[in-house]
């Protein structure tokens, strides 16, 4: 646990970045987005100058480079944080294995990459991580093991948004990238409606969120504080629209003042393939089936 | 990545070339509600979305221009979709709203799919 984020560097001070060369956009990228925000950047050719550096001053944003594998990242974060708890580190890597990514969040990093990845995505991180005053108790790992890992969510957008990119941060050759883009969205999905309507975006409520791993199925419980809900009374969402009138819960909410909405569980439910709810519905879980290589265009016929 | 939105016109028809996402996360949603209920309010009731370029869509998204397709069409407007791709296509394909929602893979036949629809939209 860290300490509280007042003790972050003050508003009015001028933020400092340390970036690792990594080459490419990548570089170039992320020194536009950080000079146009006025930030002062410092540049190092390898992550072993970082540890001496960001001992020596506070950074507010270190970006590792991505010829280094992941553990020694994650250890060298791990030196950092006992100096400087607040500060935000992007993992940017092109060597890592399976349990990296819980490694990351374990250790408190502010985002992880894991190639390929977009230079775009990156300098979007960067922008989150400029903007975020207050961060580093967003994300807990409470268990973790490439299989099943659990953890905690801070209730606020900012907190789902890194969480997401973590999990596209997970590299597994046995899954297809549609597959995990389906399930990660399934996932998003879920979060945000835990987030909104069982915690109203209160920062000081928490999601408990668990992933587990199995040989021919992913799964995902999800668990917000709320009081939960009824599926066969959500007349506000197109869940509980008649196949043939997908559109007619739009005009319940209307008629209840309510913002657009309504096609999150429903977009869940039609990229997993099981959502399944709790009784009380404050507590779900996603599971989509990994079909064997041998096996998918036969059941792709039978969808 | 965000969202960026231009606004052109063809005839008495709106084009609106989006660029980006159109999420809940930083209010890239939105920004589309307010360009769509600002154009619906001052009197446009033909509307085509441009996704070519748009990378990324959640409810959020979807649940706007559906609320401005329904809303369109009580006004005997329309909505169009033009060449929504990979994720985004993805999205709509699973909610069933292809079958709904007229889209279109080029944009003088999604122009021309207006033209008829708009003389029958009184009747």
């Amino acid at each position: 646990m860290t300490t509280p984020c007042s003790s972050a560097v003050a508003p009015t001070a001028q933020k400092t970045a340390l970036l690792v060369a990594s080459g490419g956009d990548v570089d170039e990228l992320l020194t536009n987005v950080l000079a146009s925000e006025g930030w002062s950047i410092q540049r190092v050719v390898d992550n072993q100058h970082i540890l001496a550096l960001a001992r020596a001053k506070p950074f507010d944003l270190i970006v590792t480079g991505r010829e280094t594998r992941v553990a020694e990242d994650v250890e060298l974060l791990r030196k950092i944080r006992s100096a400087r708890p607040h500060v935000r580190l992007i993992i940017l890597t092109d060597k890592f294995t399976p349990g990296d990514v819980i490694s990351a969040m374990r250790e408190g990093a502010f985002s992880y990459f894991s190639a390929p990845f977009a230079a775009s995505e990156v300098a979007e991180m960067v922008r989150a991580a400029m903007a975020e005053p207050c961060w580093d108790d967003g994300i807990e790992v409470l268990s973790g093991t490439p299989a099943w890992f659990s953890l905690t969510a801070r209730c606020d957008l900012a907190t789902a948004n890194r969480l997401v990119q973590f999990l596209h941060g997970v590299r597994d050759p046995s899954i297809s990238e549609a597959e995990k883009d389906q399930v990660i969205s399934a996932f998003r999905e879920i979060l945000i409606n835990a987030m909104e309507h069982g915690a109203h975006f209160d920062p000081s409520q928490h999601v408990e969120i668990s992933f587990i791993r199995a040989r021919r199925a992913i799964a995902c419980r999800v668990k917000d504080p709320g009081k939960g809900f009824s599926l066969e009374e959500l007349r506000h969402a197109a869940v509980g629209s008649s196949p043939e009138d997908l559109f007619s819960h739009a005009t319940v909410r209307d008629e209840q003042g309510m913002r657009p909405g309504g096609f999150g569980i429903l977009l869940a439910k039609k990229l997993v393939d099981e959502l399944i709810y709790n009784e009380k519905g404050n507590e779900v879980v996603l599971v989509k089936y990994l079909d064997p290589p041998q096996s998918s265009a036969l059941n792709q016929r039978h969808q | 990545m965000g969202l960026q939105i231009s606004i052109r016109e063809s005839g008495d028809i709106t084009i609106l070339d989006l660029r980006g996402r159109s999420t809940i996360d930083s209010g890239e949603s939105e920004l589309l509600s307010q360009h769509l209920q600002k154009l619906v309010a001052n009197g446009v009731r033909k509307v085509l979305l441009n996704l070519i370029e748009l990378k990324q869509v959640d409810s959020s998204g979807v649940s706007i221009i559906v609320r401005t397709y329904v809303s369109l069409k009580r006004q005997g407007g329309d909505l169009g979709l033009l060449c929504p791709g990979g994720r985004v296509l993805e999205v709509f394909r699973v909610l069933h709203l292809l079958n709904t929602i007229p889209t279109f893979e080029n944009e003088a036949q999604a122009l021309a799919s207006f033209r008829p629809r708009g003389h029958s939209a009184t009747s």
